[in-house]
């Protein structure tokens, strides 16, 4: 009997979510096992970084009013990747962007979202200081901001429920964690090749823009294509830090590969605001990372070298 | 005698002449339908037509999906 795939699906992070393994036919008990830890590890990531949950270490931080305050180990080292991100970005991904977020409508979990007029936030800005302490385990924000990790959060908590599974299964062959379509993965598949990522085309429901072959590391994909909201739903959630609104230029969406889920999350986020050749500027200036950039019409553009299988292109317009 | 290397002669021409002939008209191995790729024509949401080339590795089975995550109602 040869090796397969032991799959768990699960809801979380606001979303579907699934955690796989590649198991033998002795592995029953211990693929069970690595899914179990995935699962317990994307729980623990939504306690500390969910912006919906009043409970949550992140809400916690962003009612202290500027004051330190003790958080979760997990949320000190998200806010730590989200801050180089900003750097990494030229500040077009930006975690403090909430208040912004939250006046444009968006200011509870989507299934719950009233139509409403969006508005501006008044007084915020980009950019704002988050400060951690990473030998305690604090953070303090600067009076007046607040946090959204939203979209990082869940490529972290991808990557993080992907180390639980080898930290609860230490010869796992390989396996990998699906939280709404951010993606970590790691070694074997059952039939020995890369992984193979179907990158979802959002013009044509159903078809596939194309497939990443990978052996490891994150994608994550970012776009207006779902998650509008407001008037007649011609608001969407990807908020432009240079203006504090839903950004207008950019593409429907892209996906980008990456070392890491997180990181691919944060350029997804930057890319997912920016015209074409602001993208390909963005992604010659990142050589770790690598998207496909799909518009509202024309050809999906590869940037940086996605590692995709021959498929699905479309040549041109007929 | 000389006959009879006439007749080995003209034998081996032959036997040469076949191999030159099938050699130069070896049949060309046709792709077989799995390989073949295929062209589609789809409309898109804003009403335009786009020609698609869908190659031989769109039929293979994928492990995930990547998209822009949904909402779980």
């Amino acid at each position: 009997m040869s090796a397969r795939l032991e799959r768990a699906t699960f809801c979380a992070v606001g979303t579907s979510c699934a955690a796989a393994v590649t198991a033998g036919p002795h592995d029953a008990r211990r693929a069970r096992a690595a899914l179990g830890a995935a699962q317990a590890e994307v729980a623990a990531c939504e306690r500390a970084l969910s912006r919906f949950d009043a409970a949550s270490d992140l809400s916690r931080l962003n009612a202290a009013g500027g004051a330190w305050t003790a958080v979760d180990g997990r949320l000190v080292e998200a806010l730590r990747l989200a801050l180089r991100a900003r750097e990494d970005t030229g500040g077009r991904f930006d975690p403090t962007v909430l208040p912004a977020l939250v006046a444009a409508g968006y200011d509870r979990s989507f299934e719950q979202l009233a139509e409403r007029p969006a508005r501006r936030a008044a007084g915020w800005h980009a950019g704002a200081a988050v400060e951690l302490d990473e030998s305690s385990g604090g953070a303090r924000l600067e009076p007046g901001a607040a946090v959204d990790l939203g979209g990082i959060g869940k490529g972290y908590a991808a990557s993080r429920a992907l180390a639980a599974m080898r930290e609860a299964w230490p010869m796992l062959p390989g396996g990998l964690v699906d939280l709404g379509g951010d993606l970590a993965l790691w070694g074997e598949t059952p039939e020995q090749g890369p992984w193979r990522i179907a990158v979802a085309d959002p013009r044509h429901p159903g078809t596939n823009a194309g497939v990443l072959l990978l052996r490891s590391g994150g994608v994550a994909t970012s776009g207006r294509d779902v998650r509008r909201f407001g008037p007649g739903r011609s608001l969407h959630h990807l908020i432009d830090p240079a203006t504090g609104e839903p950004a207008r230029p950019g593409p429907l969406a892209v996906t980008v590969v990456a070392p890491d889920a997180a990181e691919a999350e944060a350029h997804a986020t930057a890319l997912a605001i920016s015209p074409p050749a602001a993208a390909l500027a963005h992604a010659a200036a990142q050589p770790g990372i690598s998207a496909l950039y799909i518009p509202h019409d024309g050809d999906a553009i590869p940037l940086g070298s996605p590692p995709l299988a021959q498929t699905g292109f479309v040549l041109r317009a007929a | 005698m000389q006959r009879i290397w006439t007749v080995v002669l003209s034998v081996w021409a032959m036997l040469a002449t076949v191999a030159v002939l099938a050699w130069t008209h070896r049949p060309v191995a046709s792709p077989s339908p799995a390989a073949a790729a295929q062209t589609l024509v789809v409309k898109g949401a804003n009403g335009k037509q786009q020609l698609v080339v869908v190659q031989p590795g769109a039929v293979g089975a994928t492990h995930a999906t990547t998209s822009t995550s949904g909402v779980v109602r």
